[in-house]
């Protein structure tokens, strides 16, 4: 088979991590080649690379024999490279044709003008969704369209841009079974055709049934390629695993079985069913860790247990009493906080100092007429954030610094900061280490060690397991909406964990 | 940016953020005192200067807090002539003028009311919400008035409207004390400080506990009860309430609240700086007047004003 793409050695450095070390990756013609790891392993670097979003720092891209030390975004279009991102990129206010088209509409001559040829975009619109098997007229807008239906345009699009190698991110992450089914159709059919695949998942029994070889990545690094008729399920965990944890922060001879229970989720359902009756326990001294695929509704639990978004069906319990939360502030107010996933959404104010930032929670909790009455003190403002700033080491010359002048590190500080200040009992952790550096990241897992040994409720979603083995006493492995499985520490492995959340409804686990 | 030095020494960006616009007010006194001595230092252009503004500053202090949560009302126009023209229907029907003047307050209340519930049950920008309130209120008020000014208003409002204590006029007192009670608000009480996170995030609001639908009801209530009270003071000045009154008057309040430094994506801004902000525009049109620029070219002037104070601020404060 004839090689379209290949990279070599190709190092990615951002500003204190290095993305990429070294990568090798070919794509042969009429070929799906899988990119698999763990979230950040390098993938979408890798990708964005061959798309020219990003520089690579070094290392060589040859295509067609033509080497180039980077790509810009047109040299990868010109080169015949697609990429269908998980958001896909196309315009909803357009026909199904313009989409196609876009960019590079066919043109026919008016008097002195010239105008869209909208029959000639039909026609060869047509033929290309003949390809991708989708019927529907290119006169309908996109918005029109199912999810899946959109998908498939995109690849039309990669079709009529005559692209050679396409690459699709995570494409079957929001498709049903059916649909999974009828791309993998449309993929065959483009190996067919000659093109090369590159295909990016997570949900292994999809690569073994669609792949021909396989790359694994791990944090940054190359780990090997495989061709997949060679190797089982279990080799590939067995690639994706392996990080070295350099550091276990449970304490070895603690039974917190004995310890009382301090908080309660039972029979939590919500009505988009992206939660299903969970249930769990937490007790005193004990940190719960969530894992899971992204999407499996670990997040989506947690929103709901503060009751930043509805639930349909559940009881919540502190220190066994039972709680209302019906609001954020209602959840606050009995002493739950969270310290969300994205900070710079939903976690701090830009426009505040630091002291202005952790001051937000007191203020709020302790104000009564839901949430607006009271005073501020200046002084309660100053006293709250230097204790924070001295607990927590947050590095600032000022608590009157902006928040958005810190460091990844020091703006999770501030940010768990102002729910200490206001006194929570239970602690919420959304991907608590996402864009933080290694040492600030240890920083942190002490922080939220102790904070358990305190008599703090500690609660953590992450998407890196070796985050969760190292800093969690259970870990509840979250799939489709339910736990599927808890984890003492002791016996959880990354192994067992990747297991459980990817085996398809019907394996057993 | 700002310093990182460790003594945090006033920089220009920062100096400027604090005094720009007072500074902008004084080099425009400064303009208007070399250009026309003569009229200039006589107390009555201060005063004038002073009730002139008043209405707009009212107006502006509303206006500024619809724009801290980013967003903003285009109804505070309509809201002024409604509320004045229920206030003077009353005044003329017998109504004490004290009584009047509260209700006419509480209307102006009402219809920032509306406009929250509105805005909060559709999800729609405020933008969307006030541009059709904004016709709504104004037809309303042309239908009780029967599209004719009102006027013949009790001697003792009329009388006390007109007054001045230490040349000061009874208008520019009560803008004085309406920013001073909002500039507390703004400063000291909780309520202010949670507008400002909202305006500021939103998602992070929300996370934080603050009742976002509440909060941006209060703000179009203050809003009302701001453009009720340039209702009043409007009326004590023309002494009749007309029904194309104060028509157009949120651009200038708009362009108080942004001249003043008020983030059009919300959660930036002060009190003191809208008070300025509606004190330049009322220097500029004054000195146009004084120095006979005729009224067209005048909103000529007024716009690139705007512009250019906007621009000036973003340049020299290196703000995004």
């Amino acid at each position: 088979m004839k090689t379209l793409v290949e990279m070599k050695n190709v190092v990615k450095k951002f500003p204190g991590v290095t993305a990429l070390d070294g990568i090798s990756f070919d794509i042969r013609s009429g070929e799906v080649h899988v990119l698999l790891g763990e979230n950040g392993a390098g993938k979408s670097t890798l990708m964005k690379i061959l798309s020219g979003v990003h520089k690579p720092t070094s290392g060589e891209i040859i295509i067609d024999g033509k080497a180039f030390d980077h790509l810009t975004p047109h040299d990868s279009y010109k080169n015949g490279i697609s990429v269908i991102y998980q958001e896909l990129s196309v315009i909803n206010e357009l026909s199904i044709g313009e989409n196609l088209f876009i960019g590079r509409l066919p043109m026919k001559k008016l008097g002195f003008f010239e105008t869209v040829d909208h029959s000639e975009i039909n026609k060869r619109a047509r033929e290309i969704l003949e390809t991708v098997g989708l019927n529907r007229d290119p006169k309908t807008a996109v918005e029109e369209l199912s999810i899946s239906e959109k998908q498939q345009v995109e690849i039309a699009k990669a079709l009529a841009a005559d692209s050679k190698v396409i690459i699709m991110d995570e494409p079957t992450a929001s498709l049903t079974n059916s649909e999974v089914e009828s791309l993998f159709k449309i993929i065959r059919r483009l190996k067919r055709d000659g093109k090369g695949i590159v295909f990016i998942s997570h949900k292994l029994g999809e690569i073994m049934e669609i792949g021909d070889r396989v790359t694994v990545l791990k944090d940054g690094g190359y780990v090997g390629t495989k061709n997949i008729s060679q190797i089982t399920q279990d080799d590939l965990v067995t690639m994706m695993v392996g990080r070295q944890i350099s550091k276990n922060y449970q304490h070895d001879t603690f039974d917190f079985e004995n310890e009382p229970v301090i908080f309660e989720v039972a029979n939590l359902s919500r009505k988009d069913n992206k939660v299903r009756d969970v249930s769990f326990k937490l007790h005193k001294g004990e940190i719960l860790g969530f894992s899971g695929l992204v999407g499996s509704g670990r997040s989506e639990m947690m929103n709901a247990i503060f009751g930043a978004e509805p639930k349909s069906a559940g009881r919540i319990f502190i220190d066994g009493e039972e709680i209302k939360t019906s609001s954020p502030y209602s959840a606050i107010k009995k002493g739950l906080a969270m310290v969300t996933e994205n900070r710079r959404e939903t976690g701090f104010f830009h426009n505040f100092d630091i002291a202005e930032n952790i001051s937000v929670l007191p203020f709020v909790k302790t104000s009564g007429a839901g949430g607006i009455s009271g005073l501020v003190s200046k002084k309660d403002e100053a006293q709250w954030a230097d204790e924070q700033k001295e607990k927590l080491n947050i590095k600032c010359y000022s608590t009157k610094q902006l928040v958005s002048e810190l460091s990844g590190g020091n703006q999770q500080k501030v940010i768990l900061g102002k729910w200490l200040a206001a006194d929570s009992k239970i602690i919420i952790f959304d991907e608590p280490t996402k864009g933080i550096d290694v040492g600030s990241k240890s920083e942190i897992y002490s922080l939220m060690r102790r904070l358990a040994d305190e008599g703090k409720g500690v609660l953590v979603v992450s998407s890196e397991l070796p985050e969760l083995l190292s800093i969690c006493d259970t870990i509840a492995v979250f799939r489709e909406g339910k736990i599927v499985k808890f984890f003492n520490h002791r016996e959880a492995t990354e192994e067992n964990i990747i297991h459980a959340s990817t085996a398809q409804e019907s394996e057993e686990i | 940016m700002p310093t990182k030095t460790k003594e945090r020494e006033l920089t220009f960006s920062q100096a400027w953020q604090r005094y720009g616009t007072l500074g902008i007010l004084v080099l425009l006194l400064v303009i208007l005192a070399i250009l026309r001595p003569s009229f200039f230092f006589k107390t009555s252009t201060i005063t004038q200067i002073l009730s002139q503004s008043s209405v707009n500053i009212l107006i502006a202090l509303g206006e500024f807090f619809a724009i801290l949560i980013a967003g903003i009302d285009l109804s505070v126009g309509s809201v002024v002539a409604l509320s004045g023209m229920f206030m003077a229907k009353l005044m003329v029907s017998g109504t004490s003028p004290i009584a009047a003047v509260l209700l006419g307050v509480l209307m102006g209340a009402l219809l920032g009311f509306i406009n929250g519930i509105l805005v909060n049950s559709t999800g729609l920008h405020p933008f969307i919400i006030t541009l059709g309130t904004q016709a709504i209120f104004r037809g309303v008020t042309l239908i009780i008035s029967d599209s004719s000014a009102v006027f013949g208003f009790p001697a003792s409002f009329s009388r006390f409207m007109a007054q001045r204590i230490f040349y000061v006029p009874v208008a520019a007192i009560i803008a004085i004390a309406v920013a001073l009670i909002l500039a507390f608000l703004t400063k000291q009480t909780k309520l202010g400080r949670n507008i400002y996170a909202l305006g500021g995030n939103r998602e992070s609001a929300w996370y934080s506990g603050i009742n976002i639908k509440l909060h941006t009801l209060i703000v179009f209530v203050i809003s009302g009860i701001c453009a009720g009270i340039a209702g009043v003071v409007l009326l004590g000045r023309v002494g009749s309430a007309e029904p194309a009154a104060a028509t157009g008057f949120e651009t200038y309040a708009i362009a108080a609240a942004i001249i003043g430094g008020t983030s059009f994506f919300g959660g930036k801004g002060k009190i003191f700086g809208v008070v300025m902000g509606g004190l330049i525009i009322g220097v500029i049109n004054f000195g146009m007047n004084l120095l006979s620029v005729s009224s067209t070219l005048q909103q000529v002037v007024m716009g690139a004003l705007i512009i250019g104070s906007v621009t000036l601020d973003r340049f020299v404060a290196g703000r995004k």
